[in-house]
């Protein structure tokens, strides 16, 4: 059965519909590549998922559970966590960033901290446990942003290009911990816009364009797909 | 600061604080340090919600509905104060209800006006509601000097009771800051909705912070009450003395920190009884512009209060520094 079922989405902004009538599953333990042209509604379709915009229309059903009505930090809760596009660390050090997601989970600060010290040294932080998140790099950043939504124990990851904005060499660095987070059995979705660690690492692929969800499939039928080639490089496509 | 070098600094202080009524005789001594106790405690309390980013200029709300409390018990109904007291802690929590339930999604600045319109409102019924109140003219507290009416003579009882006040509140912010509730503030003053995103309640948060708040600055109004006998609105829902002067305390000392609140009781009350008599009596109101003219000076120069200059740099502005894009080696 699918970890993950979003039927009939649509949100509007006013008079402009940022995403209209988006439905796909999610099997556990897939990684799925969001993909899409800029404004293609990818980033609002995880604001919805996560409950930070309100609903317009649609569905979301997580584990067999409707979780539709529920506000942001009970989504949190029941098992979808997330990253931000553009990194949101709070102020304080690295170690207390990750204790923060855990003690909404557990009142007991020493559970916290090794909980939260697990994480870090799973993704390589425990180092800059106690630094502050200022200081560091982005992809330093990118990866805290990852560590916290590990410690709420998600069922479902959503990660929000968590690999724009790094050069190569930490493309490289934070590339595999992607499939390392699914390998402890986290389903993940994950929007990028870089192609090639987009389809090295995702199974399948979502396509957006226009809000509306254009394609979908492995990744290599997505880059054959006329109507994908069509809303990237705007090439003739009656069909689309 | 290490909690080592804290005990090391901490304990001889206090032995000193202990020590002072036995020392120095005159009533200004003993009474400027219990006006300190005092403050600290009550900027302590104040600093609760600050945790959670949320600057009340109210506060006086709940000194005031403390105070009226205990002593509408005590003078009307010969409750002792004792009792009072608790009886404090609930109703002014119950007005921290009243006020945080339509507020608490307010952020920000419209928070701030709010809180400050809900004690003028409260300071305007204590005026006018003259059958429980007694009006503008307030209410004495009869001198029956005994541990049972809280009244004692010479000032040293309470000059033990304030400071022990004071060590117990800034003592039970230091936990509230490092328990979940702590962290669910901090993550909420940082940034509402990734606190949100994961999984924290920040509503809950703020609204326990409040209520914590309001409970202990009632608490804290019945202890001033019986210091000072007089209960009277103008003075007791004081803008300034209850609602500005422990939010000036808070930021000049640091807003959010456990220090902070100490620091700037410390200094402030002194600058505020002196600046009080000696301006306040050259040109009413000129004590106000020195203060005026503190704050900006601190807003401007130390955004983060006198705490952060001796806090290493590295913890001072998490998150301010300026944002290396990429192409850094990793400090690895």
């Amino acid at each position: 059965m699918a970890l993950l079922q979003v039927k009939n989405l649509t949100k509007k902004f006013g008079g402009l519909t940022a995403v209209k009538d988006v439905s796909f599953d999610v099997a556990p333990g897939e990684i799925v590549g969001l993909i899409g042209p800029n404004g293609a509604g990818k980033t609002t379709v995880f604001n919805w998922m996560t409950g930070i915009i309100p609903k317009d229309d649609g569905h979301i059903i997580l584990d067999g559970r409707e979780i539709t009505g529920l506000p942001a930090y009970r989504r949190s809760l029941v098992g979808i966590g997330r990253t931000f596009q553009v990194v949101r660390p709070f102020e304080m050090t690295v170690l207390e960033n990750v204790m923060a997601p855990a003690l909404a989970r557990t009142k007991n600060t020493t559970h916290a901290r090794q909980k939260a010290s697990a994480v870090l040294a799973m993704m390589g932080l425990d180092d800059l446990a106690h630094a502050a998140p200022g200081s560091l790099t982005l992809a330093q950043r990118k990866r805290i942003e990852v560590a916290r939504a590990l410690a709420t124990n998600p069922k479902l990851l959503l990660l929000d290009e968590v690999l724009a904005g790094l050069n190569p060499t930490e493309v490289a660095q934070n590339l595999p911990l992607i499939r390392q987070v699914r390998d402890r059995g986290v389903t993940i979705i994950f929007i990028e816009h870089l192609m090639d660690a987009m389809m090295s690492v995702s199974e399948r692929v979502l396509v957006m364009d226009q809000g509306a969800l254009i394609a979908t499939g492995t990744p290599a039928e997505v880059t054959n797909d006329e109507c994908v080639i069509k809303a990237y490089l705007g090439e003739e496509a009656p069909q689309c | 600061m290490k909690p080592n070098l804290r005990y090391w600094l901490g304990a001889p202080a206090f032995l000193i604080l202990l020590l002072i009524p036995w020392f120095f005789q005159s009533t200004f001594v003993l009474h400027m340090h219990t006006l300190i106790f005092f403050y600290i405690a009550l900027t302590a309390v104040w600093n609760i919600p600050a945790f959670g980013g949320k600057l009340s200029l109210g506060h006086a709300a709940f000194f005031g509905i403390g105070a009226y409390t205990a002593t509408i018990l005590y003078v009307k109904y010969g409750i002792t104060p004792w009792l009072g007291l608790l009886a404090a802690l609930v109703v002014s929590m119950l007005g921290g209800l009243v006020m945080t339930l339509p507020l608490i999604r307010l952020r920000g600045p419209f928070f701030t006006l709010a809180s400050i319109a809900f004690a003028e409102v409260l300071r305007m019924i204590a005026i006018d509601w003259r059958s429980l109140t007694n009006g503008s003219v307030g209410i004495n507290i009869p001198f029956k000097p005994a541990w049972i009416n809280m009244t004692f003579q010479g000032g040293k009882p309470f000059y033990y009771m304030s400071l022990i006040l004071a060590v117990g509140i800034v003592w039970l912010t230091y936990r509230l800051k490092n328990s979940a509730l702590g962290f669910h503030l901090r993550a909420a003053a940082s940034d509402e909705e990734a606190a949100q995103a994961l999984g924290i309640n920040t509503s809950r948060a703020h609204f326990i912070a409040l209520m914590w708040s309001s409970g202990l600055t009632g608490a804290i109004g019945v202890f001033y009450v019986f210091y000072i006998y007089v209960l009277e609105p103008h003075t007791i829902f004081s803008l300034d003395l209850f609602s500005l002067q422990p939010a000036l305390n808070g930021i000049i000392g640091g807003m959010g920190t456990i220090s902070g609140p100490v620091i700037g009781a410390i200094l402030m009350t002194p600058l505020g009884e002196f600046l009080r008599f000696y301006l306040g009596t050259i040109q009413q109101g000129l004590n106000y512009v020195v203060y005026g003219l503190v704050l900006i000076a601190t807003v401007k120069f130390i955004p983060g209060g006198i705490v952060s200059l001796l806090t290493p740099i590295i913890k001072r502005t998490p998150g301010r520094k300026k944002i290396p894009l990429s192409g850094q080696v990793e400090a690895r």
